[in-house]
């Protein structure tokens, strides 16, 4: 067959040129760790891609919501605990008062010191989150939640439950309104205390008043392991929701791991293969160069 | 006798030197494009008779010719304009799926971003750093957006400057391979020879002509060619040339179309005119992948920014004020075609971002109906009047009338990416809070009618609700619902046609219908009781607060709903996984062009490597002519100087 000298050029750089684009894209491959530089290259794979990483940065931005919910259910469980204690020494000063051997002096002192524990329970009800927000307000954190008056205290938040998404298919509740914690189950523990340091430092004179203060210290006695059981009920709800929070943190990073290990069948490259490729290719540019640089020197017009 | 071998000697020494130059122009022109070797026809004279037989008279030339083989030389032309035509599709696709390529610059990180900071928001959403945040990544992805379609308008912009360089070519080979015409006619006219070089020439200027679009050629009379170019339009015959020109397209200023110039009119060539060479790689590569990208990251632009809005107009801002608009997009763009008659006037906009689809609508006014075409698929609906909804897209006539044939163009998403814009940048319009309405079904209901979907219209912020808006369910009317005040008429929606009753007048009840009231809609469905009632009414500062993050939440969470149309589906998409089926997209279409421009250029290199085979100079063969012509030049000169001694022979014979 005739071979024009064009040709023999022509083919001789095409290939040349063919061998380098290989190793371009290899270079590419192993500089960047990818088995694809472009979407063309795996489209299907490509798109995948895009997917699991948004998967992936959906599942993150969960898990930044669950550290939020988290802190906010933490705060909430030890204010919770703070208040658990308060009721639970105001209750045993409680049953103490019962003592007949207390003098109306006695009682009097008692009452001074619920006095105390009342406003101590009203000011931890308007306890502020470390943003600055009444946490028992509902939505109306802007505001103190109680405020004290005659009676107790008066309630000027709302009933409203801040929900987070804390996984993809979960919205939890992390926020107690104040009346649910203080004021629920008929028993309004403000106006409980408030009742029993009026009854203490009402002196008991005759039989009528006797009969009043036995009455009445049942009755807050009642009202205050009913308000306690409430708040302990508040607490073991968010102890559960702090538990699901971890198993919801477990199977989220679960879920990380697996979008990291699919994202790395997607896309990640076999560095064996690439850089035997690379070199095998090496070898063959080598003896293109020096077969094209040989047969090119091949020239009749060298011998005449 | 002297004389004779004298005289062929001379003609065996011209031969010689002929094959010698023919030769040396072959080595000369190894290596010019286009050239196609030459070769001596060389033959015997016509011999003398002397009685006792022929006497050769040495050698003569007749004629230099070309080796050229035209089936093969039509077969370059052909494949060339084919591999040219992938070669700057597939460039220009390239460039696309380069960019989209980058995973850090893609939309995909810039979304994620905006919706992470959403969903911290919800978690704060009184935060005022927090609200910072989501409106710097709202603008983040606005950029994002932008940039992307900026980098395809670029794109776009190119592909209009390629085009019009392209006819520019194509004229000048035009006039060039006319002028050759004339030159190569008068040349065969007048001396009979073909003159080879200038016929390798034209032949090259028809291969760099199919390189930028189809060419065909037919030969005529004394050695002219006629030129076809793309779906056989006439460029050159014999010495005359029509010319290519661009001109913008009628219904889209931004887009240069390529156009037939005759003396008295420009037609504006379609796609199928124009196959093949750069220009038709151009055309198509625009009309079928460019339009087609842009108006996807449109519609994802469109559907994540209308969407979001609608969500967030349902929420209260900061100040308890109904939530606006966050993002600006734009109007769908509608085109009339520059050749319309009528004067009528179409005005589009968007009603139902997550129905929008990627296409573009052609609407037509033929026999007094407008046929909307959604182009995308061909898919043609005909109404009888406007204004009517296309997948979410409104269409109504504003003024004029319409002429027959009157024709206009709606891109519902072609420039959302490049123009939205943040709406408003105070962190306290964010609307996180509540809802800006609150449903209520009668306390003494006793039927299984509900309400849902209540939705605040965009007009909402500008005509709010001002006190309740009740329902009342009539059972003996029959089936009717009362509004009570009855101050606003009452539209209801039902399978795609719509009932508008006047203010006062009783409602019919239909399960499952969307009911609209001034700027707000709600579905009642079930089987309501005589005498229920369904309320709607405004939020007040009594059911909100700074804690409020209902509508947060909602809107963090639209990233996770599917609200970007496919088209011929029911089904939507997340922007997300509308946007990976995008880059995916591209993808297999550039993978499929790169097979598809390869295999074409091998092609290519194979038919040009057999009219190489043919045509092209092989240097050792030229040598081995060298050699050939320079002994049988160097056997001449020793016959003359044998006629020479001859000749002294027989002129010493008289000196002995």
């Amino acid at each position: 067959m005739r071979i024009s000298t064009n040709t023999i050029y022509q083919s001789g750089i095409s290939k040349i040129t063919n061998l380098q684009a290989d190793q371009t894209r290899l270079q590419g491959q192993i500089s960047t760790g990818k088995r694809f530089v472009t979407p063309s290259d795996d489209p299907v794979a490509a798109a995948r891609v895009l997917e699991v990483s948004h998967n992936k940065d959906l599942n993150n931005s969960y898990a930044d919501v669950r550290k939020t919910a988290q802190t906010n259910l933490e705060t909430l469980e030890s204010s919770l605990g703070n208040i658990t204690n308060l009721l639970v020494s105001a209750q045993s000063t409680l049953v103490a008062a019962g003592n007949g051997a207390y003098s109306n002096a006695e009682r009097s002192n008692l009452g001074k010191e619920l006095k105390n524990s009342l406003d101590a329970l009203v000011s931890m009800a308007n306890a502020k989150d470390a943003y600055g927000n009444y946490m028992y307000a509902g939505f109306k954190s802007d505001a103190p939640a109680f405020v004290a008056n005659a009676t107790g205290a008066s309630y000027s938040g709302d009933s409203n439950v801040q929900l987070l998404q804390v996984d993809a298919q979960r919205q939890m509740e992390v926020s107690v309104p104040g009346d649910a914690v203080f004021q629920a189950g008929g028993a309004d523990v403000f106006a409980t205390l408030t009742n029993v340091v009026n009854l203490l430092n009402t002196p008991i004179t005759n039989a009528a008043t006797q009969a009043a203060f036995t009455s009445g210290l049942a009755t807050a006695i009642d009202g205050m392991k009913t308000s306690v059981d409430n708040v302990l009920n508040v607490r073991a709800s968010i102890g559960a929701k702090l538990n699901e929070l971890d198993s919801l943190n477990l199977a989220g990073q679960d879920r990380d791991l697996q979008y990291d290990k699919t994202l790395s069948n997607l896309q990640d490259l076999d560095y064996a293969a690439a850089v035997s490729d690379l070199s095998k290719n090496q070898t063959i540019m080598d003896a293109a160069q020096k077969s094209f640089v040989a047969t090119t020197k091949l020239s009749l017009f060298n011998f005449i | 006798m002297a004389s004779n071998i004298l005289s062929i000697g001379s003609s065996a020494l011209n031969a010689a030197q002929i094959g010698l130059s023919t030769t040396g122009h072959n080595i000369a022109n190894a290596s010019t494009p286009g050239y196609n070797r030459q070769v001596v026809v060389q033959a015997a004279a016509q011999a003398q008779n002397f009685g006792y037989g022929f006497v050769g008279q040495g050698a003569e030339v007749t004629g230099v010719q070309r080796v050229y083989n035209e089936i093969l030389a039509k077969q370059v032309v052909s494949t060339q304009s084919a591999s040219s035509a992938y070669d700057a599709y597939s460039a220009q696709l390239n460039t696309i799926d380069n960019m989209l390529s980058d995973t850090t610059a893609g939309l995909n990180p810039a979304m994620s971003d905006f919706f992470g900071s959403l969903q911290e928001l919800a978690s704060k959403p009184s935060d005022i750093p927090t609200r910072q945040t989501v409106l710097a990544d709202a603008q983040a992805l606005i950029n994002r957006f932008n940039s992307i379609d900026g980098r395809l308008n670029e794109i776009r912009e190119g592909v209009n400057t390629q085009l019009s360089n392209s006819v520019g070519v194509v004229n000048t080979y035009a006039k060039q391979i006319a002028s050759l015409n004339d030159i190569i006619e008068k040349s065969i006219s007048t001396t009979g020879n073909t003159p080879n070089d200038l016929m390798d020439q034209r032949d090259q200027l028809i291969t760099e002509l199919s390189k930028q679009i189809k060419t065909t050629v037919v030969s005529q009379g004394q050695g002219s060619y006629n030129v076809f170019v793309g779906n056989g339009l006439p460029l050159v015959v014999g010495k005359d040339t029509y010319n290519l020109t661009t001109a913008t397209s009628p219904t889209d200023p931004t887009r240069v179309e390529v156009a037939y110039q005759t003396t008295s009119k420009t037609t504006i060539l379609g796609a199928s005119s124009l196959a093949g060479g750069t220009i038709g790689g151009l055309i198509q590569f625009r009309n079928e992948s460019l339009d087609q990208v842009q108006n996807q990251i449109g519609q994802i632009a469109v559907a994540l920014a209308g969407t979001f809005n609608q969500q967030h107009m349902q929420g209260l801002d900061k100040n308890g004020n109904p939530g606006g608009a966050l993002f600006n997009i734009p109007a769908p763009v509608t085109t009339s075609s520059s050749e319309n008659t009528g004067s009528g006037v179409l005005t589009t906009s968007i009603v139902d971002p997550s129905a929008i689809t990627s296409s573009d609508y052609r609407v037509q006014y033929v026999g007094g109906n407008y046929l909307v075409t959604r182009v995308s698929d061909q898919n043609v609906q005909t109404f009888s009047s406007l204004p009517q909804t296309v997948d979410g897209l409104s269409i109504s006539q504003v003024s004029g009338t319409m002429n027959n044939n009157d024709d206009f163009l709606i891109s519902p998403t072609k420039n959302a990416a490049s123009t939205m814009t943040l709406a408003f940048k105070d962190v306290n319009k964010l609307a996180v809070g509540g809802s800006v309405l609150n449903s209520a079904a009668g306390a003494g209901n006793t039927g299984s009618g509900s309400m849902s979907a209540l939705t605040a219209s965009s007009t909402y912020t500008s005509s709010p609700l001002t006190g309740t808006l009740s329902f009342t369910y009539n059972s003996g009317l029959p089936n009717t619902l009362t509004l009570a005040p009855s101050t606003l008429p009452v539209t209801v929606t039902y399978g795609g046609i719509s009932t508008t009753y006047p203010a006062g007048s009783p409602v019919t009840y239909t399960s499952g219908a969307t009911v609209a009231v001034g700027s707000i809609s709600l579905v009642l469905s079930g089987t309501p009781a005589n005498g229920d009632t369904f309320s709607v009414s405004p939020t007040t500062s009594a059911n909100t607060g700074p804690s409020d993050n209902r509508n947060g939440l909602l809107l963090a969470n639209l990233q996770s709903g599917n609200n970007v149309a496919m088209i011929g589906s029911n089904t939507k998409n997340s922007y997300a996984t509308a946007f990976s089926q995008m880059v995916s997209g591209v993808g297999s279409k550039a993978r499929e062009l790169n097979v598809t421009s390869q295999a074409e250029a091998k092609a290519l290199d194979s038919v040009k490597a057999s009219m190489e085979a043919e045509s092209g100079v092989n240097l050792d063969e030229e040598a081995t002519n060298l050699i050939r012509y320079q002994q049988a030049y160097q056997a001449a000169g020793k016959m003359m100087q044998i006629a020479s001694d001859l000749f002294n022979v027989l002129l010493n014979l008289g000196s002995n």
